[in-house]
């Protein structure tokens, strides 16, 4: 065998050798990273009122499965799904929560003085300077229903956590 | 071992690692798969029954359960969607700081399901309660049972422990309460501070369903939370025609049962049969045995019941259950359910003679003879309704069976109609014209051989040639049916008579004789052999 | 460009190839070229991935009594590849204890204890000691109905020690019962202190190995070879990643064929009807069952004691008596009965 090739077969069973542990390898850190990676959120249609009865300039706190708050407001009366606005209470600055100031109709969030219209749309603050609006959240009218479509997945089950803390009295009664 | 040696080693045994690996991730991938198909999806309980649903799964627990896998918790309608009641409600109470009331009634479902609320309360579904002050009912409430409480011929041993017993009366009702009301719904009542009754008669509510008469709702006796309390002969209750204290008829729940509101369930005949059953109406029993029940009770499990629509043609092919016929929607009408079950039926075989499913309006059965003022009066007709119906037929039948099937069927409601029920009709009203009965009901064996014949017999074998079950149309039916016209009610009848030779009674006999001497009854008194006939 | 690189950090870092190479390369005796004499580097390669897959399993579990179970719940059923770094964890540390009493076997029987490796020894012992304790609070971690009633146990059996059982019981446990404190006790036990400890023995175990040098064995076949040890790199590395090769491939065959089992949650109010503990505990378990308990505790930690000290036990025997290899008979006999009790046990259901 001449010397080239000797180390032709050298060079390419090492290559072999560091193919072969690096694969599992790389294998192995993917399901790391798969594993460490968050779970996508899964969003999902909830029911939040008849639209029969939300009537226009009426607005109302929606609680998502996750415990955030998102207001949700009726400003025309069409009937068609673009009347109504969902709105995060989330600023979208730096995640503080931003809150109802009914003096000057606006949503205000304490940290940066950021100001947003009923509308969502930034007034003042650092928000207005880089035109970040209040996250919408998407709506849906069926059969006269109005849906809104929230993250519904948590960690795990977090409603069961506070249940043993919770008074909750379960006298039987007699029935008289 | 050379170190080379080892390098090899180590080579293979990576790639077989690496194997092991991809092994892992194979199980994974298919883990997801299989578990994206099985796991229910994820439910969520919405913030404001949050407490709700803590405390009850402690105390009800098979009540959330139940709840969690209905679609109701997919889309986060909970327990104060639809159990929140408004402070004018006479039934609303305060419950752990909510205003809520125990009875869910049409009304409140009808907040969102507007379009089933509507087609279910032109039903004749809802107008069950209207047994209330009908011949039915007088006999589970009188001739079974006392409209009032009686003494007991001497007190059963044991009983004093029982608060229903406690005033040692029987309480007459009781025969209605669990057999007529329990399918036909009760008119839902609160005990009174004076101890009578308080229902909707006395609330009269309005549109929205608030009491006018403020002075009665004071009387509700309330236990010390407030709560509201049933009388007994009311509530529990889930009877179809259900009259509820707000004045909507109905109950939902008697075909969609809480808490989980199965569709599933409402779409197998076994749901229809807690009240379409037994000998006046087997409905359950004829399905059983026509051909539509044998297949479906082969094949449910191809019946893709779990679907969302339930499109007959669509999502199933292979059987019908008594909804894919009379409610479910299907491919030839755009999958239109109806909560009407009525809306597809052509007979009315419900009273002694059948009747034209001509309606008018007010979704009544127009009893008009006259043509010309009967079709002025016509808001669906008949004919429209069997035309829905045959749209469901030609999924698996051709025009001409179908067709041909209901010139059977019409021929044996007529020859039904004509041969007995009309006849009879007839001879019972002339007995009671004449006097020979008296105008109240079941105090004469007559009237019993003649309810016998129309109610249990005749409708057997009338419901019997509807849904394709030969024996129930002939042998548990007509044949019944002409026994007990021959052998009973004839006899019975001449018997009445007999003995007088008054006018009335040669009236009544005229009568008589003139059915019997139709060709349709010759064969009885020519005296000759029936082979040569 | 590599010799660039490679200058680069020879400036900052003056430490050649060659003096890393001197560093790790111990000589190694030839009898090490024997496959049985892994046993030592088998746990060390185990400990490194129970630590991987210990912190990773760390950034989903949530130690509490309300969210325990569901958040174990979560790591087996949704989070992606979870139930594969569980289940390495779970079996990583089933052979972890396994490969630990089978190099004390081979320990003993090969009489490595002996002068001058007797304090080495009893490092072992400790080592062994706290696997099993890791071994008993992570499996309390699950909280599931035998993990809740195996710690339950434990804690009640620490109880019956003179003296300092009530103690060590209620330290365990915070408190008399297993209460809302005691899960997160087993948590930092587990995850944060015993592997410390147990990263600070394995530390010593090595030190002290590489300072007297591993004992040497001869066998009959080795005899024609000149040299008398041979390159811990590469040539005893190798064998070491082969035998890391094997035994992840033997992990990942038991992760997927016999997944880590997730049992109903724990009820304090209802104890299964079949109660057993890891399998390492069952001679334990079985010998708690045979005597009455204050007893039972206190003899178990005489043979504890007995097994601690067995090196100066064995020299002083070996000094007074001419029955020079009366270890391998005593301790055949030691293994006879810990096989036994241990079969007891699996095979029997109370």
């Amino acid at each position: 065998m001449n010397p080239s090739r000797r180390q032709f077969f050298k060079n390419s069973s090492r290559i072999f050798l560091a193919a072969a542990i690096v694969a599992p390898l790389g294998m192995f850190g993917q399901m790391v990273i798969r594993f460490l990676y968050p779970k996508k959120r899964s969003d999902h249609w909830f029911f939040v009122s008849t639209t029969a009865k939300f009537e226009p300039g009426k607005s109302t706190t929606y609680k998502t499965p996750e415990g955030q708050s998102v207001i949700i407001s009726r400003v025309k009366e069409t009937g068609t799904v673009d009347d109504f606005i969902a709105l995060s209470n989330v600023c979208p600055h730096l995640g503080c929560k931003v809150h109802w100031q009914g003096d000057d109709k606006t949503f205000f969030c304490p940290c940066h003085n950021g100001k947003f219209s009923a509308l969502g749309k930034p007034l003042t603050g650092p928000p207005a300077k880089a035109n970040q609006e209040l996250i919408q959240f998407p709506l849906k009218i069926e059969k006269g229903l109005l849906y809104i479509r929230v993250p519904s997945e948590s960690l795990f089950r977090i409603s069961k956590l506070n249940s043993k803390h919770r008074g909750c009295t379960n006298q039987r009664r007699t029935p008289a | 071992m050379k170190v080379e040696t080892k390098k090899i080693i180590i080579g293979i045994l990576s790639l077989l690692f690496l194997a092991s690996l991809i092994l892992v991730q194979w199980k994974e991938v298919t883990r997801q798969q299989i578990e994206a198909g099985h796991i229910s999806p994820h439910i969520s309980i919405p913030q404001s029954s949050k407490a709700c649903v803590e405390c009850h799964r402690k105390g009800t627990p098979s009540i959330v359960a139940h709840w969690e896998n209905s679609t109701h918790a997919l889309k986060g309608v909970s327990c104060l969607e639809c159990h929140t009641a408004h402070e004018k409600d006479p039934d609303s109470f305060m419950h752990q700081g909510r205003r809520i009331a125990t009875i869910v009634t049409p009304k409140d479902c009808a907040g969102c399901h507007v379009q089933e609320a509507r087609e279910f309360a032109e039903s004749h579904h809802a107008k069950g309660g209207n047994i209330l002050a009908s011949l039915d009912n007088y006999l589970a409430e009188t001739v079974e049972g006392s409209r009032i409480p009686f003494d007991p011929h001497s007190k059963t041993p044991g009983t004093h422990y029982m608060s229903t017993f406690s005033d040692g009366k029987v309480n007459g009702m009781a025969s209605a309460v669990s057999g007529c009301m329990q399918c036909h719904g009760s008119k839902v009542a609160f005990h009174s501070i004076d101890g009578g009754q308080i229902n909707v008669d006395d609330l009269k509510p309005d549109k929205d369903g608030f009491p006018t008469n403020h002075a009665i709702v004071t009387k509700i006796k309330r236990d010390e939370n407030g709560k509201p309390l049933f009388h007994h002969n009311t509530w529990p209750n889930t009877g179809i025609g259900r009259i509820n204290v707000d004045g909507s008829l109905g109950s939902c729940a008697a075909c969609h049962s809480r808490h989980d509101f199965s569709p599933r369930r409402a779409r197998q005949p076994e749901n229809c049969a807690k009240c379409h059953l037994g000998p006046d109406h087997p409905q359950k029993e004829i399905f059983e045995e026509s051909k539509h029940g044998v297949a479906y009770r082969d094949l449910k499990d191809h019946m893709n019941l779990d679907a969302k629509d339930w499109v007959l043609g669509k999502d199933y092919h292979h059987a019908p259950t008594c909804a894919t016929c009379h409610m479910s929607g299907h491919s030839k009408n755009g999958g239109k359910i109806t909560h009407d079950p009525g809306e597809r039926i052509s007979w009315t075989n419900r009273p002694p003679v059948s009747l034209r499913m001509d309606t008018d309006k007010n979704h009544k059965v127009i009893k008009e003879a006259d043509p010309v003022k009967r079709e002025a009066l016509i808001a669906d007709s008949a004919r429209t309704k069997r035309n829905r119906m045959r749209n469901v037929c030609l999924h698996c039948h051709s025009p001409d069976y179908v067709d041909g099937f209901y010139k059977q069927y019409d021929d044996f409601i007529h020859l039904y109609n004509e041969k007995f029920a009309k006849p009879g009709q007839k001879i019972i009203a002339a007995l009671k014209k004449e006097g020979f009965i008296s105008e109240k009901p079941f105090d004469d064996k007559i009237e019993w051989t003649w309810f016998y014949l129309w109610h249990h017999e005749g409708r057997r074998a009338r419901h019997g040639a509807s849904m394709m079950a030969p024996d129930y149309a002939h042998w548990h039916g007509m044949y019944e049916v002409a026994e007990r016209f021959y052998m009973e009610l004839i006899p019975e009848a001449r018997e009445l008579i007999h003995h007088s030779k008054s006018p009335k009674a040669l009236r009544v006999k005229k009568v008589i004789d003139d059915i019997m001497a139709r060709p349709e009854h010759q064969w009885k008194s020519s005296g000759k052999s029936s082979r040569k006939l | 460009m590599i010799l660039k690189l490679k200058g680069w950090f020879q400036e900052r870092l003056p430490v050649s190839g060659e003096q890393i190479r001197e560093l790790t390369n111990e000589p190694v005796p030839n009898h090490m070229k024997h496959w049985w004499f892994c046993l030592g580097g088998t746990p060390a390669f185990l400990f490194l991935l129970q630590i991987v897959t210990g912190i990773l399993l760390s950034f989903y579990y949530s130690p509490s009594t309300l969210t325990a179970y569901e958040s174990v719940k979560y790591i087996s059923e949704s989070v992606p590849y979870g139930h594969y770094i569980r289940g390495l964890h779970k079996w990583g540390a089933t052979f972890f204890i396994a490969s630990i009493i089978l190099h004390q076997m081979r320990v003993y029987f090969s009489g490595a204890y002996r002068y001058p490796r007797e304090i080495n020894w009893m490092i072992g012992m400790c080592i062994l000691l706290c696997s099993t304790v890791l071994g008993f609070t992570g499996y309390s971690l699950i909280y599931e109905q035998l993990s809740f009633w195996g710690a339950t146990v434990g804690a009640n059996i620490a109880d019956s020690i003179p003296f300092i059982g009530p103690l060590m019981k209620k330290v365990l446990l915070g408190g008399e019962a297993y209460n809302a404190n005691t899960i997160n006790r087993f948590f930092i036990l587990h995850a944060a202190v015993l592997p410390c400890v147990l990263a600070v023995l394995l530390f010593i175990h090595i030190s002290i190995l590489r300072i007297q040098g591993i004992s040497e064995l001869e066998f009959s076949s080795d005899k024609k070879q000149k040299n008398k040890v041979f390159n811990f790199f590469p040539d005893h590395l190798f064998t070491e990643i082969i035998m890391a090769l094997i035994l992840m491939i033997l992990l990942s065959a038991l992760t997927t064929l016999f997944p880590a089992h997730l049992g109903e949650k724990a009820n304090p109010l209802i104890t299964p009807e079949m109660i057993k503990p890891e399998w390492y505990f069952y001679t334990v378990f079985r010998w708690l069952k045979l005597f009455s308990g204050t007893f039972a505790v206190l003899s178990t930690g005489f043979i504890i004691f007995l097994m601690f000290s067995w090196p100066f036990i064995d020299s002083w025997f070996r000094r007074k008596t001419k029955y020079q290899e009366a270890s391998v008979w005593i301790g055949l006999f030691s293994v006879l009965i810990i096989i036994s009790l241990t079969a007891w046990e699996a095979l029997v259901v109370h």
